[in-house]
């Protein structure tokens, strides 16, 4: 889903700041016998599933067990207010909430600086350095589930919300540096020079002339670093000891594996646990679009 | 789309010849190397929180490692958890599957990525919506979309009506929990889950081309499958050998929806490797043979990140 790798340097990289872009073409408008419906089948093929999402969730239990698609049916909140009423939601929200907040944080106080230094210094170290981080990146998640369960629990680390955002974090820094380092790379180091023959301090510099250029990065990185770890669910659903504690996503995952699905109930809770998905992606779409490409496109 | 307009990088800087380097650029070069300790803090952070943590699974895969064991010194057993992991006769099955499900989602994940942005790469209002509503659905949770998937594909869900209703089966397909179709179906579906971003980054490419480039092409009579084929496919190859890796890495890494969907059933039918290493460690609680297997599973990614280095530089040397 998420992995991207830089794989040029600057030379290959789009500028941070926002540089003019060959804008689309407008390709003179003819008749497109294939294409036109070809892309009706796609947004079916994408909306359907979303489509059911909600509608499920405004069923009645029996509707869904009579006839899982039918379209006709009197719609009601009934699933909503079970779901609501139940005191564990909020706890689960606020948990969701909790962890996202603190891995985004984390995540992007160690990887801007991170990604700023691998831009900014060529050398043996820094190809290690990237080359450990592409690996990193790789690197099934079960693999470190197992030995973070164990050294968590030798830690006191199991159970509680902290250890969760570390190994979030842990898994994100590796990404989230690789994606912020083409975006540091392209702003011009003639802008440092200057800064620093004007007697700004090496700190000075990062903070008050790079930080502010690369924004776009920093906010394209967030968002998916808080994207990312709003789904998290396998380190959660371990490293919690009792669903108490779990956050949205874990909650979900447990739910549905279980057996006798309350499909409207669960489909209510999909839906809880995307609104705020959806309110983020409406104001990162742009962001992401340009973004998202950024590490992948040579 | 790639052209950067900005100078940076040393290597469009010429070194000053050492001896002659004027005062202030070597220590402007000082300063400048100094900038690595920025990467310090990542640097420890990763070292205890990954890299140990892997050092920890390598030593657990050799050792006797239990529920009960977990925080007591581990008896050293060598290989054992190799060779029991494999007598159990989950191992090799489950490598199969993973090859299976890595080449289906691989596969499907490209086609389907480059159809989608060639489809979506004109700029109309239906294109527009379904390149949002595509980016949407990959940026939701994974257990939310798996989730909606069984739904969809179990007995009367959606699929099923429409199969049985156009008289396709009599009966149901148990597309989740039958050996021949489950693993099908959640390749399927992973790969239905990572074409939005392989169409937004095939997109990208496909918008690099200049505009001149294709009008000139229709000015001579080129049909649109022409423009396809000799032009839009040989410019986005390089990105194609991008994706193509982080789309292997993507399949072969999956988890959620194997664990929504299926569970790693019916059987060991859609067990792939590192599911494999879950079930070992947290369900069957032998942390020893689940760490063998999540060993095995990193040992396969270094060999897939050589080769994609290799193929990087290769590429690199010929541009």
């Amino acid at each position: 889903m998420s992995i991207m790798i830089p794989t040029r340097d600057a030379a290959a990289v789009p500028s941070a700041t926002p540089h003019p872009r060959p804008r689309p073409r407008r390709l003179r408008r003819r008749f497109e016998p294939i294409a036109g419906p070809l892309r009706v089948v796609l947004l079916l093929v994408y909306a359907i599933p979303i489509l059911f999402i909600v509608l499920t969730s405004l069923k009645d239990p029996s509707d869904v067990i009579s006839s899982q698609s039918s379209f006709l049916f009197t719609p009601t909140l009934e699933a909503y207010t079970a779901v609501l009423a139940n005191q564990g939601l909020f706890i689960a929200m606020q948990q969701s909430l909790t962890i996202a907040t603190g891995t985004t944080a984390l995540t992007l106080l160690v990887a801007i600086p991170a990604g700023y230094g691998l831009a900014r210094v060529d050398s043996r170290i820094t190809t290690i350095g990237l080359g450990l981080l592409i690996v990193l990146q790789m690197v099934p998640q079960t693999a470190n589930v197992i030995p973070l369960y164990q050294i968590f629990g030798a830690w006191g680390l199991l159970d509680q919300n902290l250890g969760v955002i570390v190994a979030d974090t842990a898994l994100l820094v590796p990404f989230a540096t690789l994606l912020l380092r083409p975006f540091f790379r392209s702003v011009p180091e003639a802008l440092e020079e200057a800064a620093s023959i004007d007697g700004a301090s090496t700190m000075r510099t990062f903070w008050s002339v790079m930080l502010p250029i690369a924004r776009n990065g920093v906010a394209t990185t967030g968002t998916l670093v808080f994207l990312m770890s709003w789904g998290e669910f396998l380190y959660a659903v371990n490293f919690f000891l009792s669903p108490g504690n779990y956050p949205l996503s874990a909650l979900l995952a447990q739910q549905v594996s279980a057996f006798g699905i309350n499909w409207p109930g669960l489909m209510a809770l999909a839906v809880i646990t995307s609104v705020p998905i959806l309110i983020l992606f409406v104001f990162t779409y742009r962001l992401l679009r340009e973004g998202l490409t950024l590490g992948a496109v040579k | 789309m790639s052209t950067d307009l900005t100078v940076s990088g040393p290597a469009r800087r010429t070194p000053a010849p050492p001896g002659r380097a004027p005062r202030s650029g070597a220590r402007w070069h000082a300063a400048k190397r100094k900038r690595l300790a920025f990467a310090l803090p990542a640097g420890i952070f990763l070292l205890v929180f990954s890299f140990f943590p892997l050092a920890q699974l390598a030593r657990m895969s050799v050792s006797d490692v239990t529920a009960r064991t977990l925080n007591q010194p581990w008896e050293f057993v060598g290989v054992d958890n190799f060779v029991g992991s494999a007598a159990q006769g989950s191992l090799f099955p489950t490598l199969g599957n993973t090859i299976a499900f890595v080449l289906i989602v691989t596969i499907i994940g490209l086609v389907g990525g480059l159809a989608a942005a060639i489809l979506l790469s004109t700029s109309n209002l239906l294109s527009a919506f379904v390149l949002g509503l595509m980016v949407f659905i990959w940026a939701l949770p994974p257990v939310v979309n798996g989730s909606v998937w069984k739904f969809l594909l179990g007995d009367a869900g959606l699929i099923n009506s429409v199969i049985t209703g156009v008289g396709l089966t009599q009966d149901a397909v148990p597309f989740l929990y039958d050996d021949r179709f489950a693993l099908l179906s959640v390749a399927i579906v992973n790969s239905w889950a990572v074409v939005p971003f392989n169409a937004l980054v095939f997109r990208a490419g496909i918008l690099g081309i200049p505009a001149e480039t294709f009008e000139a092409a229709r000015i001579d009579g080129a049909s649109r499958w022409q423009e396809i084929r000799y032009m839009i496919i040989p410019a986005v190859r390089p990105t194609t050998l991008v994706l193509a890796v982080l789309t292997i890495v993507y399949a072969f890494r999956s988890f959620d929806f194997i664990f929504v969907m299926t569970y790693g059933g019916p059987g060991v039918s859609t067990n792939t490797l590192p599911f494999l290493s879950y079930l070992q460690a947290f369900v069957r609680f032998d942390f020893g043979m689940g760490a063998a297997t999540a060993v095995i599973s990193v040992l396969l990614v270094l060999v897939l990140a050589v080769i994609y280095a290799r193929s990087v530089r290769a590429e690199e040397a010929n541009s």
